[in-house]
Protein backbone atom coordinates (compact mmCIF):
# COMPACT_ATOMS: atom_id res chain seq x y z
CA UNK A 1 0.00 0.00 0.00
CA UNK A 2 1.09 3.27 -1.07
CA UNK A 3 2.07 5.67 2.09
CA UNK A 4 -0.34 8.48 3.02
CA UNK A 5 0.59 12.03 3.33
CA UNK A 6 -1.53 14.39 5.48
CA UNK A 7 0.12 17.25 4.58
CA UNK A 8 -0.61 16.85 1.17
CA UNK A 9 -4.26 17.62 2.12
CA UNK A 10 -3.41 21.00 3.33
CA UNK A 11 -1.21 21.99 -0.12
CA UNK A 12 -4.34 21.08 -2.67
CA UNK A 13 -6.75 23.11 -0.65
CA UNK A 14 -5.31 26.80 -1.84
CA UNK A 15 -5.83 24.99 -5.72
CA UNK A 16 -9.22 23.18 -4.85
CA UNK A 17 -10.87 26.80 -3.50
CA UNK A 18 -9.87 28.60 -6.24
CA UNK A 19 -13.25 25.87 -8.03
CA UNK A 20 -15.29 26.99 -5.17
CA UNK A 21 -17.23 29.67 -7.07
CA UNK A 22 -17.89 26.86 -9.67
CA UNK A 23 -19.37 24.81 -7.12
CA UNK A 24 -20.99 27.92 -5.35
CA UNK A 25 -22.43 29.24 -8.27
CA UNK A 26 -23.88 26.28 -9.43
CA UNK A 27 -25.78 26.07 -5.78
CA UNK A 28 -26.81 29.48 -6.39
CA UNK A 29 -28.49 29.88 -10.01
CA UNK A 30 -30.16 26.64 -8.98
CA UNK A 31 -32.02 28.48 -5.67
CA UNK A 32 -32.57 31.56 -8.12
CA UNK A 33 -34.15 29.24 -10.97
CA UNK A 34 -35.74 26.45 -8.95
CA UNK A 35 -36.55 28.91 -6.10
CA UNK A 36 -39.07 30.75 -8.44
CA UNK A 37 -40.38 27.46 -10.80
CA UNK A 38 -40.83 25.96 -6.65
CA UNK A 39 -42.48 29.84 -5.86
CA UNK A 40 -45.36 29.02 -8.63
CA UNK A 41 -45.57 25.11 -7.78
CA UNK A 42 -46.30 26.15 -4.17
CA UNK A 43 -48.65 28.66 -5.34
CA UNK A 44 -50.73 26.16 -7.02
CA UNK A 45 -50.82 23.75 -4.02
CA UNK A 46 -51.93 25.90 -1.77
CA UNK A 47 -54.47 27.72 -4.28
CA UNK A 48 -57.98 25.71 -5.10
CA UNK A 49 -57.94 25.55 -8.40
CA UNK A 50 -58.33 21.55 -8.83
CA UNK A 51 -55.96 21.15 -12.23
CA UNK A 52 -53.22 23.11 -11.47
CA UNK A 53 -53.29 21.64 -7.77
CA UNK A 54 -52.80 18.46 -8.56
CA UNK A 55 -50.47 18.40 -11.70
CA UNK A 56 -48.27 20.60 -8.98
CA UNK A 57 -48.26 17.26 -6.47
CA UNK A 58 -48.12 15.19 -8.89
CA UNK A 59 -44.88 16.97 -10.27
CA UNK A 60 -43.58 16.72 -6.52
CA UNK A 61 -44.47 13.17 -6.27
CA UNK A 62 -42.29 12.57 -9.70
CA UNK A 63 -39.47 14.93 -8.85
CA UNK A 64 -38.66 13.27 -5.29
CA UNK A 65 -38.65 9.88 -6.37
CA UNK A 66 -35.87 10.16 -8.70
CA UNK A 67 -31.93 9.50 -8.07
CA UNK A 68 -30.66 12.99 -8.62
CA UNK A 69 -27.85 11.45 -10.81
CA UNK A 70 -30.38 9.47 -13.08
CA UNK A 71 -32.15 13.16 -13.87
CA UNK A 72 -28.65 14.64 -14.44
CA UNK A 73 -28.37 12.05 -17.35
CA UNK A 74 -31.56 12.47 -18.63
CA UNK A 75 -31.66 16.12 -18.73
CA UNK A 76 -27.37 15.98 -19.83
CA UNK A 77 -28.42 13.07 -22.99
CA UNK A 78 -32.29 14.61 -23.61
CA UNK A 79 -32.30 17.83 -23.41
CA UNK A 80 -29.78 18.71 -26.39
CA UNK A 81 -32.45 16.43 -28.39
CA UNK A 82 -35.47 17.45 -26.80
CA UNK A 83 -34.52 21.35 -28.32
CA UNK A 84 -33.01 20.12 -31.81
CA UNK A 85 -35.92 18.43 -32.40
CA UNK A 86 -37.41 22.43 -32.25
CA UNK A 87 -34.16 24.35 -34.69
CA UNK A 88 -32.22 24.73 -30.95
CA UNK A 89 -28.38 23.66 -31.14
CA UNK A 90 -26.99 22.95 -27.88
CA UNK A 91 -23.41 22.21 -28.91
CA UNK A 92 -21.03 23.97 -26.69
CA UNK A 93 -23.23 24.98 -24.13
CA UNK A 94 -21.79 25.47 -20.66
CA UNK A 95 -22.28 22.11 -18.60
CA UNK A 96 -23.04 24.43 -15.66
CA UNK A 97 -25.92 24.82 -17.78
CA UNK A 98 -27.43 21.20 -17.81
CA UNK A 99 -26.31 21.01 -13.86
CA UNK A 100 -28.37 23.89 -13.74
CA UNK A 101 -31.21 22.64 -15.40
CA UNK A 102 -31.00 19.31 -13.88
CA UNK A 103 -31.04 20.55 -10.09
CA UNK A 104 -33.05 23.66 -10.52
CA UNK A 105 -36.14 20.70 -11.62
CA UNK A 106 -35.38 18.76 -8.25
CA UNK A 107 -34.93 21.55 -6.04
CA UNK A 108 -38.12 23.16 -7.47
CA UNK A 109 -40.24 20.09 -5.85
CA UNK A 110 -38.65 20.35 -2.25
CA UNK A 111 -38.65 24.37 -2.06
CA UNK A 112 -42.02 24.29 -2.74
CA UNK A 113 -43.45 22.31 0.16
CA UNK A 114 -41.01 24.43 2.12
CA UNK A 115 -42.83 27.31 1.01
CA UNK A 116 -46.49 25.79 1.47
CA UNK A 117 -45.32 24.88 4.70
CA UNK A 118 -43.72 28.10 5.80
CA UNK A 119 -47.15 29.71 4.54
CA UNK A 120 -49.52 26.99 6.08
CA UNK A 121 -47.92 27.21 9.23
CA UNK A 122 -49.21 31.06 9.91
CA UNK A 123 -52.55 31.00 11.44
CA UNK A 124 -55.51 32.15 8.75
CA UNK A 125 -56.74 35.04 11.46
CA UNK A 126 -53.21 37.06 10.73
CA UNK A 127 -54.35 37.67 7.30
CA UNK A 128 -58.40 38.50 8.33
CA UNK A 129 -56.82 40.88 11.34
CA UNK A 130 -54.97 42.32 9.02
CA UNK A 131 -57.74 43.01 6.64
CA UNK A 132 -59.73 43.81 9.34
CA UNK A 133 -57.71 46.84 10.60
CA UNK A 134 -57.78 48.31 6.74
CA UNK A 135 -54.82 46.74 5.11
CA UNK A 136 -54.97 45.86 0.95
CA UNK A 137 -54.74 41.83 0.62
CA UNK A 138 -50.90 42.47 -0.84
CA UNK A 139 -50.25 44.40 2.32
CA UNK A 140 -51.28 41.88 5.03
CA UNK A 141 -49.34 39.16 2.46
CA UNK A 142 -46.09 41.67 2.58
CA UNK A 143 -46.05 42.84 6.12
CA UNK A 144 -47.90 40.36 7.98
CA UNK A 145 -47.73 36.95 6.52
CA UNK A 146 -44.41 36.70 4.45
CA UNK A 147 -42.58 38.03 7.28
CA UNK A 148 -43.88 35.29 9.60
CA UNK A 149 -43.79 32.59 7.02
CA UNK A 150 -40.11 33.41 6.21
CA UNK A 151 -38.85 32.49 10.23
CA UNK A 152 -41.40 29.52 10.01
CA UNK A 153 -39.15 28.47 6.68
CA UNK A 154 -35.76 28.97 7.63
CA UNK A 155 -34.75 25.74 8.99
CA UNK A 156 -36.34 23.86 6.20
CA UNK A 157 -34.92 26.08 3.51
CA UNK A 158 -31.47 25.69 5.57
CA UNK A 159 -31.65 21.98 4.91
CA UNK A 160 -32.91 21.97 1.37
CA UNK A 161 -29.71 24.00 0.62
CA UNK A 162 -27.31 21.58 2.52
CA UNK A 163 -28.32 18.47 0.30
CA UNK A 164 -28.75 20.69 -2.81
CA UNK A 165 -25.08 21.45 -2.34
CA UNK A 166 -23.80 18.16 -1.88
CA UNK A 167 -26.28 16.44 -4.31
CA UNK A 168 -24.45 18.82 -6.74
CA UNK A 169 -20.78 16.80 -6.26
CA UNK A 170 -22.34 14.97 -8.83
CA UNK A 171 -22.20 17.14 -11.12
CA UNK A 172 -18.65 16.28 -12.15
CA UNK A 173 -20.23 12.87 -13.52
CA UNK A 174 -21.28 15.03 -16.83
CA UNK A 175 -17.83 16.79 -17.31
CA UNK A 176 -18.24 20.45 -14.65
CA UNK A 177 -14.84 21.31 -13.40
CA UNK A 178 -16.39 22.13 -10.17
CA UNK A 179 -14.14 21.58 -6.97
CA UNK A 180 -14.73 17.61 -7.34
CA UNK A 181 -13.76 17.94 -11.25
CA UNK A 182 -10.91 20.04 -9.64
CA UNK A 183 -10.43 17.18 -7.19
CA UNK A 184 -10.58 14.55 -10.07
CA UNK A 185 -8.26 16.01 -12.26
CA UNK A 186 -5.65 16.66 -9.40
CA UNK A 187 -5.88 12.98 -8.93
CA UNK A 188 -5.24 12.55 -12.38
CA UNK A 189 -2.11 14.87 -12.31
CA UNK A 190 -0.22 12.59 -9.98
CA UNK A 191 -1.50 9.47 -11.23
CA UNK A 192 -3.75 8.39 -8.26
CA UNK A 193 -1.00 8.55 -6.31
CA UNK A 194 -3.06 11.01 -3.71
CA UNK A 195 -6.09 10.11 -4.31
CA UNK A 196 -6.96 9.10 -0.47
CA UNK A 197 -5.85 13.14 0.15
CA UNK A 198 -7.55 15.08 -2.49
CA UNK A 199 -10.92 13.05 -1.38
CA UNK A 200 -10.32 14.11 2.16
CA UNK A 201 -9.30 17.42 1.18
CA UNK A 202 -12.95 17.62 -0.35
CA UNK A 203 -14.48 16.40 2.39
CA UNK A 204 -13.20 18.78 4.72
CA UNK A 205 -14.50 21.64 2.06
CA UNK A 206 -17.77 20.47 2.49
CA UNK A 207 -17.86 19.73 5.74
CA UNK A 208 -16.88 23.38 6.73
CA UNK A 209 -19.33 24.97 3.83
CA UNK A 210 -22.12 23.05 5.82
CA UNK A 211 -21.14 24.25 9.21
CA UNK A 212 -21.14 27.83 8.08
CA UNK A 213 -24.71 27.18 6.28
CA UNK A 214 -25.84 26.16 9.34
CA UNK A 215 -24.54 28.72 11.36
CA UNK A 216 -25.50 31.96 8.87
CA UNK A 217 -28.96 30.71 9.14
CA UNK A 218 -29.15 29.57 12.33
CA UNK A 219 -28.01 33.47 13.31
CA UNK A 220 -30.61 34.70 11.12
CA UNK A 221 -33.32 32.40 12.04
CA UNK A 222 -32.50 34.25 15.65
CA UNK A 223 -32.44 37.73 14.76
CA UNK A 224 -36.07 37.61 12.55
CA UNK A 225 -37.54 35.88 15.42
CA UNK A 226 -37.11 37.77 17.76
CA UNK A 227 -40.41 39.83 17.22
CA UNK A 228 -42.19 35.79 18.46
CA UNK A 229 -40.20 35.85 21.74
CA UNK A 230 -41.54 39.48 22.82
CA UNK A 231 -45.13 37.90 22.09
CA UNK A 232 -44.94 34.72 23.96
CA UNK A 233 -43.18 36.64 26.96
CA UNK A 234 -45.93 39.02 26.52
CA UNK A 235 -48.50 36.41 26.89
CA UNK B 1 -36.94 13.67 -31.16
CA UNK B 2 -37.05 10.29 -31.24
CA UNK B 3 -37.14 7.43 -28.56
CA UNK B 4 -36.33 4.34 -29.21
CA UNK B 5 -39.03 2.80 -28.24
CA UNK B 6 -37.78 -0.70 -29.03
CA UNK B 7 -34.77 -0.68 -26.95
CA UNK B 8 -36.78 0.79 -24.31
CA UNK B 9 -38.29 -2.01 -23.90
CA UNK B 10 -35.59 -4.15 -23.96
CA UNK B 11 -33.63 -2.78 -21.99
CA UNK B 12 -36.30 -2.51 -19.03
CA UNK B 13 -36.80 -6.19 -18.51
CA UNK B 14 -33.15 -5.94 -18.61
CA UNK B 15 -33.39 -3.37 -16.06
CA UNK B 16 -35.83 -5.09 -13.86
CA UNK B 17 -32.86 -7.86 -13.14
CA UNK B 18 -31.48 -4.97 -11.17
CA UNK B 19 -34.17 -4.87 -8.80
CA UNK B 20 -32.80 -7.78 -6.55
CA UNK B 21 -29.61 -6.68 -5.96
CA UNK B 22 -30.78 -2.29 -5.47
CA UNK B 23 -33.27 -3.96 -2.65
CA UNK B 24 -30.94 -5.97 -1.28
CA UNK B 25 -28.53 -2.89 -0.30
CA UNK B 26 -31.00 -1.08 0.70
CA UNK B 27 -32.55 -3.91 3.19
CA UNK B 28 -29.30 -4.67 4.42
CA UNK B 29 -28.27 -1.27 5.19
CA UNK B 30 -31.12 -0.88 6.92
CA UNK B 31 -30.89 -3.99 9.19
CA UNK B 32 -27.37 -3.73 9.81
CA UNK B 33 -27.22 0.44 10.26
CA UNK B 34 -30.74 0.74 11.97
CA UNK B 35 -30.37 -0.96 15.47
CA UNK B 36 -26.51 0.46 15.41
CA UNK B 37 -27.89 3.99 15.22
CA UNK B 38 -30.74 3.46 17.35
CA UNK B 39 -28.16 2.76 19.48
CA UNK B 40 -25.70 5.10 19.12
CA UNK B 41 -29.28 7.64 19.54
CA UNK B 42 -29.90 6.07 23.17
CA UNK B 43 -26.35 7.24 23.56
CA UNK B 44 -26.67 10.41 22.73
CA UNK B 45 -29.66 11.13 24.63
CA UNK B 46 -28.61 9.50 27.95
CA UNK B 47 -25.64 12.46 27.99
CA UNK B 48 -22.38 10.21 27.87
CA UNK B 49 -19.93 12.76 27.98
CA UNK B 50 -17.47 11.29 25.29
CA UNK B 51 -19.06 8.64 23.47
CA UNK B 52 -22.14 11.84 22.91
CA UNK B 53 -19.64 13.76 21.18
CA UNK B 54 -17.81 11.08 19.16
CA UNK B 55 -21.21 10.57 17.87
CA UNK B 56 -22.43 13.93 17.02
CA UNK B 57 -18.92 14.50 15.15
CA UNK B 58 -19.57 11.28 13.36
CA UNK B 59 -23.27 12.04 12.69
CA UNK B 60 -22.06 16.08 11.68
CA UNK B 61 -19.42 14.44 9.23
CA UNK B 62 -21.03 12.16 7.70
CA UNK B 63 -24.02 14.45 7.09
CA UNK B 64 -21.88 17.32 6.16
CA UNK B 65 -20.07 15.88 3.05
CA UNK B 66 -21.84 14.42 -0.02
CA UNK B 67 -23.00 10.69 -0.75
CA UNK B 68 -20.35 10.78 -3.31
CA UNK B 69 -17.19 11.39 -2.04
CA UNK B 70 -17.81 8.93 0.47
CA UNK B 71 -18.12 6.40 -2.00
CA UNK B 72 -15.32 7.92 -3.65
CA UNK B 73 -13.05 7.60 -0.73
CA UNK B 74 -13.79 4.59 1.33
CA UNK B 75 -13.70 2.60 -2.42
CA UNK B 76 -10.29 3.75 -3.30
CA UNK B 77 -9.19 2.82 0.20
CA UNK B 78 -11.36 -0.38 1.35
CA UNK B 79 -10.14 -3.11 -1.37
CA UNK B 80 -6.13 -1.91 -1.33
CA UNK B 81 -6.17 -1.88 2.55
CA UNK B 82 -7.86 -5.08 2.78
CA UNK B 83 -5.51 -6.70 0.22
CA UNK B 84 -2.36 -4.94 2.21
CA UNK B 85 -3.49 -6.23 5.49
CA UNK B 86 -4.18 -10.02 4.44
CA UNK B 87 -1.07 -10.33 1.88
CA UNK B 88 1.26 -8.16 4.38
CA UNK B 89 0.30 -8.31 7.72
CA UNK B 90 -1.57 -12.12 8.04
CA UNK B 91 0.63 -13.40 5.24
CA UNK B 92 -2.32 -14.98 3.50
CA UNK B 93 -2.36 -16.23 -0.78
CA UNK B 94 -6.19 -14.82 -1.08
CA UNK B 95 -7.10 -12.57 -3.87
CA UNK B 96 -9.16 -9.82 -1.97
CA UNK B 97 -9.78 -8.41 -5.94
CA UNK B 98 -12.23 -11.25 -6.42
CA UNK B 99 -15.29 -10.11 -4.18
CA UNK B 100 -18.12 -8.89 -5.26
CA UNK B 101 -17.69 -5.34 -5.38
CA UNK B 102 -21.67 -5.06 -3.40
CA UNK B 103 -19.32 -5.64 -0.16
CA UNK B 104 -18.13 -2.30 -0.57
CA UNK B 105 -21.43 -0.91 -1.11
CA UNK B 106 -22.91 -2.54 1.84
CA UNK B 107 -20.01 -0.59 3.51
CA UNK B 108 -20.19 2.83 2.34
CA UNK B 109 -24.22 2.74 3.08
CA UNK B 110 -23.89 1.53 6.57
CA UNK B 111 -21.09 4.26 7.30
CA UNK B 112 -23.69 6.64 5.60
CA UNK B 113 -27.24 5.80 6.80
CA UNK B 114 -25.85 5.30 10.70
CA UNK B 115 -25.58 8.80 10.56
CA UNK B 116 -28.93 8.94 9.37
CA UNK B 117 -30.77 6.94 10.93
CA UNK B 118 -28.72 8.27 13.78
CA UNK B 119 -30.55 11.28 13.83
CA UNK B 120 -33.89 10.25 13.03
CA UNK B 121 -34.09 7.85 16.17
CA UNK B 122 -32.53 10.65 18.15
CA UNK B 123 -35.29 13.31 17.10
CA UNK B 124 -37.97 10.21 17.67
CA UNK B 125 -36.92 9.37 20.95
CA UNK B 126 -36.83 13.23 21.69
CA UNK B 127 -40.79 12.94 21.11
CA UNK B 128 -41.20 10.59 24.15
CA UNK B 129 -41.60 12.41 27.17
CA UNK B 130 -38.78 11.95 29.68
CA UNK B 131 -41.30 11.62 32.91
CA UNK B 132 -42.02 7.76 30.77
CA UNK B 133 -38.72 6.53 31.68
CA UNK B 134 -39.18 7.95 35.39
CA UNK B 135 -42.36 6.21 35.40
CA UNK B 136 -41.15 3.00 34.15
CA UNK B 137 -38.23 2.76 36.50
CA UNK B 138 -40.55 4.06 39.67
CA UNK B 139 -42.94 1.15 39.18
CA UNK B 140 -39.98 -0.97 38.99
CA UNK B 141 -39.53 -1.54 35.70
CA UNK B 142 -35.27 -1.82 34.69
CA UNK B 143 -34.33 0.70 32.65
CA UNK B 144 -33.84 -1.90 29.81
CA UNK B 145 -37.30 -3.10 30.44
CA UNK B 146 -38.95 0.37 30.27
CA UNK B 147 -36.85 0.92 26.93
CA UNK B 148 -38.21 -1.95 25.42
CA UNK B 149 -41.73 -2.15 26.51
CA UNK B 150 -42.99 1.69 26.87
CA UNK B 151 -40.23 4.40 24.79
CA UNK B 152 -39.63 2.17 21.73
CA UNK B 153 -42.86 1.36 20.79
CA UNK B 154 -43.67 5.09 20.88
CA UNK B 155 -40.92 6.35 19.35
CA UNK B 156 -41.12 4.13 16.49
CA UNK B 157 -44.19 5.64 15.66
CA UNK B 158 -42.55 9.07 15.55
CA UNK B 159 -39.84 7.60 13.59
CA UNK B 160 -41.98 6.20 10.41
CA UNK B 161 -42.25 9.82 8.72
CA UNK B 162 -38.68 10.21 8.90
CA UNK B 163 -37.59 6.85 8.59
CA UNK B 164 -39.74 6.62 5.17
CA UNK B 165 -37.85 9.81 3.85
CA UNK B 166 -34.78 8.24 4.41
CA UNK B 167 -35.40 5.26 3.22
CA UNK B 168 -36.21 6.76 -0.01
CA UNK B 169 -33.02 8.39 0.10
CA UNK B 170 -31.00 5.53 0.80
CA UNK B 171 -32.68 4.24 -2.43
CA UNK B 172 -32.10 6.89 -4.40
CA UNK B 173 -28.85 6.73 -3.49
CA UNK B 174 -27.90 3.54 -4.06
CA UNK B 175 -28.33 4.24 -8.03
CA UNK B 176 -24.54 5.53 -7.19
CA UNK B 177 -23.07 2.08 -6.56
CA UNK B 178 -22.95 2.03 -10.26
CA UNK B 179 -19.24 3.89 -8.97
CA UNK B 180 -18.38 0.62 -7.81
CA UNK B 181 -19.06 -1.85 -9.99
CA UNK B 182 -22.01 -3.28 -8.60
CA UNK B 183 -24.42 -4.55 -11.39
CA UNK B 184 -28.04 -2.53 -10.14
CA UNK B 185 -30.54 -0.86 -11.75
CA UNK B 186 -28.06 2.49 -13.10
CA UNK B 187 -25.34 0.24 -13.85
CA UNK B 188 -27.34 -2.25 -16.23
CA UNK B 189 -28.99 0.51 -17.94
CA UNK B 190 -25.36 2.40 -18.34
CA UNK B 191 -24.21 -0.82 -20.09
CA UNK B 192 -26.98 -1.61 -22.44
CA UNK B 193 -26.92 2.39 -23.26
CA UNK B 194 -23.61 2.30 -24.26
CA UNK B 195 -23.78 0.08 -26.84
CA UNK B 196 -25.60 2.43 -29.48
CA UNK B 197 -25.38 5.46 -27.07
CA UNK B 198 -29.27 5.23 -26.41
CA UNK B 199 -28.45 6.78 -22.68
CA UNK B 200 -31.80 8.89 -22.80
CA UNK B 201 -33.92 5.75 -23.47
CA UNK B 202 -31.92 3.72 -20.73
CA UNK B 203 -32.39 6.10 -17.90
CA UNK B 204 -36.09 7.10 -18.72
CA UNK B 205 -36.85 3.37 -18.20
CA UNK B 206 -34.35 3.72 -14.41
CA UNK B 207 -36.10 6.65 -13.68
CA UNK B 208 -39.62 4.61 -14.37
CA UNK B 209 -38.47 2.09 -12.11
CA UNK B 210 -37.28 4.21 -9.53
CA UNK B 211 -40.78 5.81 -9.33
CA UNK B 212 -42.33 2.65 -8.90
CA UNK B 213 -39.74 1.69 -6.54
CA UNK B 214 -40.15 4.43 -3.98
CA UNK B 215 -44.57 3.82 -4.52
CA UNK B 216 -43.83 0.58 -3.03
CA UNK B 217 -41.84 1.87 -0.45
CA UNK B 218 -44.01 4.42 0.53
CA UNK B 219 -46.91 1.93 0.88
CA UNK B 220 -44.97 -0.77 2.73
CA UNK B 221 -44.44 2.67 5.64
CA UNK B 222 -47.99 3.68 5.33
CA UNK B 223 -48.88 0.51 6.87
CA UNK B 224 -46.31 -0.27 8.97
CA UNK B 225 -47.27 3.01 10.77
CA UNK B 226 -50.51 1.85 10.51
CA UNK B 227 -50.35 -0.76 12.07
CA UNK B 228 -47.81 0.35 14.57
CA UNK B 229 -50.13 3.04 15.74
CA UNK B 230 -52.76 1.35 16.73
CA UNK B 231 -52.91 1.79 20.35
CA UNK B 232 -53.00 5.92 19.83
CA UNK B 233 -56.79 4.42 17.98
CA UNK B 234 -57.57 2.88 20.82
CA UNK B 235 -56.98 5.18 23.08
CA UNK B 236 -59.03 7.93 21.00
CA UNK B 237 -61.88 4.89 20.41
Amino acid sequence: MRPFHPLFILEIIPELVTYLPVTLGMVLGTVLFGGMWGFFLALAKVRRRPVTKALAEIYTYVTRCVPSVVMLFVVFYGLPELLLSVGINMNGVDNGFFVIVTFSILYAANISEVFRSAYLAIDKGQREAAVSVGLTEAQAFLRIVLPQSIVVAIPNFTNSLINLMKEGALAYTIGLIDIVGQGNRIIGRYQGSYTLEVYLALAALYWIMTIMIQKFFGAVEKKLSRGKKELTTAA
Amino acid sequence: MELNTKFMGETLVKVLAGIPVTLEITVFTLLIAGPLAFLSAVARAENRKVAGRLIAGYVSFIRGTPVILQILFLYSLLPSLLNHLIRNVLQLDYNIFDWNPVVYAYVVFIVNNLAVLTEVFRSALQTVNQGQLEAGLAVGMTKRQTYLRIIIPQAMVAAMPNLCNSTIGLLKSTSLAYMMGVKEITSIARTAAAYGYDYIEAYLDVFFVYLVLCTVVQLIFKGIEKRISVYKQRLAG
